[in-house]
């Protein structure tokens, strides 16, 4: 009880000392200081209260002062926003506020009624600590990144108005001490079990927002936060309401006890109120219709932005959802509500940031965008979709909060946040673009949270049997690599001869930066030991079930890879310094390489130049932006309608859902490591054989003799005895990686693990191959990366929708479950299987899809994403396309394997049909447009996912 | 036991030529010849390329070129000039602006002469080429050790 008043009271202390000392000798100190102590009592609080949810009762006295303390800090904000509504003169925000006004009034009125004194009213339990960790921890550390950080900013801003001749006044002191009684209205929110106090703790967030994004006081900011504080009204009114219906009949005001209401035959009463607290979670969570204020937000100084959208005031939005996720149990309005909301933000917002090129706008959309996933997750309502819900925060926070930070810094450095002033940041801020890279992995990638969590997502939809949101899962999330591998991309750029202008950045902001960066590593390679000691004894207590979604050897195997992939990132490992540099290709001759300066026609020299992708003419802002505002609108309005319409018993009635638990049938380490070792051993020699087997038959196929049978194997040991020299020295290293995560995917899929797991391992063994080509910064291979990420966009709403397919059939994600089922899966999922061939196209690089890359005479892009490498690199290309060939074959060949033996010939027959079809197609036709690629696998992904998983997911229920 | 001869990738330019040797050229690349026998490939990309072949005569204009090129090309590498002017300048060796055969530029392996040159000359050069890139490779796996 004391750690948490400390925890509320400590930084309000140091709000009041920073706004008395205004020195930056003075200011320092105290903040380094204090934000150590928040950081160490958030962390004893963790250590005191872990496993032990606790409520705490208060003296009568304390618990009445707090409750009139609460309801005259409401009183007084109200009154803070109606005084700022008549400076700026805005109509909205006037009548907003005295209409929040009255409500708090009311709400106050009732709140000081001695009937309604709680006698407990804190609480806490893991969830809980895990805000207070997220709060603690993450939030002082960018409280200490805003010293760094706001002294270049107050710097840049004395130049510019010293430039216009006027003077830029030092309010830092009121910045940082807004940040620290935003922390302090933050544990307000996460202890409190009164919701009276609670709402005292969201108001204070949503006013020190409204503050902070009004800082620089331009036109700009004061607009934007007219808007934060218009659409937060809008949910701080709907809290109200709330809590002025629960008020009306006598239910108690705590969170804990609404759901033991909902689940009694009071649940009735509820159905508004619970609608409406949605709405407010909705609101501070920036998801459509309310998400403007967010993206307006990132106008605000960085730490606003960082402190904002990935730890804190977002976070309080899917936090109170998170505490009402048992409720969605009972009331289907508001269940179906909330999880539509977040699937369509998240699939919208995923694809609007692709349009993006300013780093903020894209951070901020893919921020809406994870948000609507947890507000989904915590829409359905079941064990399984709070395990992802809570993972997404965690990692979302972690990734977010260093991509936020980084791009702070970077502006700083570079004096532009525009992603395509990005390029080759590599060579001139090393160290930071190497954290910057990490966060954008563990935004995108297996094995990071962030995907292990998306994966628990899924089988939650596909649990509750929601079609249409697993479709939006697959669509947004192809998006969703699109556009970080498309900016890591412009990251991992390699110019040789760059200038380091590293040397500026201050220590506050590497040490905040390194502090998450170490959080982050922290939490993935601690996933096992999270999910089994601190979210299970959650989830067993309030949904009274311990999800168990993939085996502790596949979480360990994972563990491995991340410590793998920092050891990429961050040391010396791999680089081949040795090895002889060579310039770009550019065509003719090429003058000066890093700037990719060549001779043109006419003796000109000329300059290549290439920007990313943005498909503005596929995704256009307005409308879609448009398009998600009606949707979400109108599924808001429909809820609301639906509660008046229907009658209580339906909307009480709970949600109906299939209890489907995935079985765990996989193998153990020793049996994943051998299969491992199978699959390195077997594919490469397999895959060769085919490949000379397909160059045979196309050669036959065009009236020819054609190679050798082991030509591929002649050319790949050619290749290695070449002269060692590369362009780069990293890009042999990121090949070695995508190889290795091949091997690694094909491994587990013939010892009969994971599936979900293999796909987004052979995802990740793709990106590392874009980030090989990206690296050069040529012209061509930057293209062939380009159309590269296209095709995995393209492909992988298919591969989830296989999955999910796969799930639904096996009732397990484990591929050795084929091996105990009376008939094969076939039979259950011809549209998907022929979903599976379309894509295999893509997926293999044949015509007519081969953009990124062609085995095929010229091409426009020269040798597309393979243009770079040379020698040993390239060997290790085709080795790797080997054992994809294998595998995916081998994703073919599952389909027809039942508990027969016979099934195994019948698989190997369908193979050689799949495969002799591919060099058919690929013989018979010629390279289509991208826009076609695209366009006819989100088509086919979605008819054959609509109509197969509506089959398979929603007939039980019929 | 050379896999260089087994696998001669290679990139074709054509430098200040009439362009009979550029067709000559492609034309030993078609079906009918059915080059892929012998594991060639027409990479178009340097970085990937064993074989040079070049056609026509250089000039002030692609002696740079040329080079660039050459010097993209991965150890062991070989240079064949395919043609009359590749090998000495020929009909044009005269003319103002020529400087003369590719060994002006880089260091040639094979001269495949004609005008314009024979597929069947073409391939014969090739195969010689092939040799020498196995005698280059056995050198340069000598001197890795």
């Amino acid at each position: 009880m004391a750690t948490l008043g400390f925890l509320v009271a400590f930084p309000l202390l140091v709000a009041v000392a920073l706004m008395v000392f205004r020195t930056d000798s003075a200011r320092d100190p105290i903040v380094i200081g204090s934000a150590a102590v928040i950081g160490a009592a958030s962390v004893v609080c963790a250590v005191q209260f872990m496993n032990a949810p606790t409520s705490f009762a208060v003296p009568y006295d304390f618990s009445f002062a707090g409750n009139i303390l609460s309801a005259a800090i409401d009183l007084f904000l109200c009154g803070l926003v109606l005084a700022f509504a008549l400076r700026y003169r805005n109509f909205a925000m006037l009548v907003l506020a005295i209409v929040q006004f009255i409500a708090s009034i009311w709400c106050a009125s009732m709140a000081i009624a001695p009937e309604d004194i709680m006698a407990e009213p804190l609480y806490i339990d893991n969830l809980s600590i895990i805000m207070i960790l997220i709060v603690g921890l993450v939030g002082s550390a960018i409280c200490i990144y805003a010293l760094g950080y706001m002294k270049d900013f107050q710097h840049h801003e004395e130049a510019e108005a010293e430039k216009r001749g006027e003077h830029a006044p030092d309010r830092r002191h009121q910045f940082i001490a807004l940040m620290f009684l935003f922390l302090s209205g933050m544990f307000i929110i996460v202890i409190s079990d009164n919701m009276d106090w609670l709402v005292a703790g969201w108001e204070i967030t949503t006013v020190c927002s409204f503050l902070m994004i009004g800082y620089t006081r331009t036109p700009e900011a004061r607009k934007s936060a007219i808007l934060q504080i218009n659409l937060n009204m809008v949910g701080g009114l709907a809290f109200h309401i709330a809590l002025i219906l629960i008020h009306l009949v006598h239910i108690p005001l705590s969170i804990g006890g609404l759901i033991e209401v909902a689940q009694s035959g009071e649940a009735e009463y509820l159905i508004i109120p619970i609608l409406l607290l949605s709405i407010a979670g909705l609101t501070k969570a920036a998801q459509m219709p309310f998400h403007r204020w967010l993206l307006g937000a990132m106008v605000a100084p960085t730490p606003t932005s960082a402190l904002l959208h990935s730890s804190t005031m977002v976070k309080a939005g899917v936090f109170l959802l998170m505490k009402l996720a048992p409720a969605y149990l009972v009331f289907p309005a508001a269940s179906v509500m909330v999880v539509m909301v977040g699937g369509v933000t998240f699939v919208l917002c995923s694809f609007m940031a692709i349009t993006q090129s300013n780093a903020k706008r894209v951070l901020a959309y893919s921020t809406i965008a994870n948000l609507g996933l947890i507000s989904a997750c915590a829409g359905v309502g079941i064990a399984e979709a709070a395990w992802a819900g809570i993972f997404l925060i965690i990692f979302h926070t972690v990734s977010k909060s260093i991509l936020f930070l980084c791009v702070g810094t970077v502006e700083h450095r570079i004096g532009s946040r525009n992603i395509e002033d990005m390029d080759g940041l590599f060579s001139r801020l090393p160290r930071l673009t190497r954290f910057m890279m990490l966060g954008i992995l563990g935004m995108v990638v297996a094995p990071f949270g962030m995907l292990i969590s998306k994966w628990a997502t899924l089988v939650s939809f596909a649990e509750t049997g929601n079609v249409v949101f697993l479709i939006l899962l697959a669509f947004g999330s192809a998006a969703t690599f699109f556009y970080w591998a498309k900016w890591l991309g412009k990251l991992a750029g390699v110019a040789q001869k760059a200038e380091n202008v590293e040397a500026g950045v201050h220590k506050t902001e590497w040490f905040a930066i390194g502090f998450i960066a170490v959080l982050m590593l922290g939490c993935c390679v601690g996933l096992p030991v999270i999910s089994l000691g601190v979210v299970s004894p959650y989830l067993e207590r309030v949904f009274g079930s311990n999800p168990q979604f993939l085996g502790v050897d596949n979480m360990l195997i994972m563990a491995v890879i991340v410590a793998f992939i920092a050891i990429v990132f961050l040391t010396p490992w791999g680089r081949a310094s040795k090895k002889r540099r060579v310039e770009v290709y550019l065509g003719g001759t090429c003058t000066d390489p890093d700037s990719r300066r060549f001779h043109g026609a006419m003796g000109r020299t000329m300059t290549s130049v290439k920007r990313n992708w943005y498909m503005t003419d596929i995704f256009p802002e307005k409308t879609v932006t448009a398009v998600g505002i009606i949707v979400c609108g109108a599924v808001i309005l429909m809820a609301f309608a639906a509660s008046f319409i229907f009658n209580p018993d339906v909307l009480t009635g709970g949600a109906f859902y299939i209890e489907r638990i995935p079985r765990l049938v996989g193998p153990e380490l020793p049996g994943l490591l051998l299969g491992i070792v199978v699959f390195a051993v077997v594919a490469p020699v397999l895959g060769c054989l085919l490949d000379g087997l397909d160059r045979k038959v196309s050669a036959h196929m065009q009236g020819r003799v054609g190679p050798r049978l082991l030509q591929p194997y002649y050319d790949v040991r050619k290749l290695l005895a070449k002269e060692q020299a590369s362009v780069n020295a990293v890009d042999e290293a990121y090949i070695t990686c995508a190889i290795i995560f091949c091997i690694l995917a094909g491994g587990m899929f013939i010892s009969g693990s994971n599936l979900l797991m293999c796909v987004f391992l052979v995802t990740l063994a793709t990106l590392f191959v874009i980030i090989a080509a990206y690296s050069a910064r040529s012209p061509f291979a930057d293209t062939g990366a380009d159309r590269e990420c296209l095709q995995v966009m393209s492909y992988e709403p298919m591969l989830l929708i296989m999955t999910v397919g796969f799930f639904a059939a096996t009732q397990s994600f484990d591929v050795a479950s084929l091996l105990g089922l009376d008939a094969p899966i076939i039979i259950q999922l011809v549209p998907i299987f022929l979903g599976l061939l379309f894509i295999l196209t893509i997926k293999l690089r044949k015509s007519p899809f081969d953009y990124s890359y062609s085995h095929h005479a010229h091409q426009e892009l020269v040798k597309g994403i393979t243009t770079e490498m040379e020698g040993r690199t390239l060997a290790k290309v085709e080795i790797m396309h080997w054992c994809e060939t294998v595998l995916f074959l081998m994703w073919t060949g599952m389909f027809f394997i039942w508990d027969n033996p016979i099934s195994i010939v019948v698989a190997l027959v369908a193979v050689a049909v799949v495969w002799f079809l591919e060099v058919f197609i690929d013989n018979n036709s010629a390279r289509t447009k991208w826009q076609f690629g695209l366009k006819s696998a989100w088509l086919v992904a979605l008819v054959v996912g609509v109509v197969n998983l509506f089959y398979m997911l929603v007939t039980p229920f019929i | 036991m050379g896999y260089s001869s087994k696998s001669p990738w290679l990139i074709h330019y054509d430098g200040s030529s009439c362009n009979g040797c550029d067709i000559e050229v492609l034309d030993s690349l078609t079906p009918l010849y059915d080059l892929e026998r012998f594991g060639i490939i027409n990479t178009g990309n340097p970085k990937h390329a064993d074989i040079f072949l070049v056609t026509g005569a250089v000039n002030h204009q692609n002696m740079n070129v040329v080079k660039h090129i050459y010097d993209q090309m991965m150890e062991p590498k070989v240079v064949v000039a395919c043609g009359i002017c590749a090998c000495t300048g020929g009909v044009f060796r005269d003319a103002y602006n020529v400087i003369g055969g590719v060994d002006k530029a880089i260091p040639v392996d094979v001269y495949a002469p004609g005008c314009a040159v024979r597929p069947e000359t073409i391939i014969d050069a090739v195969l010689k080429a092939v040799e020498i890139l196995d005698e280059k490779a056995a050198k340069l796996a000598g001197n890795k050790r």
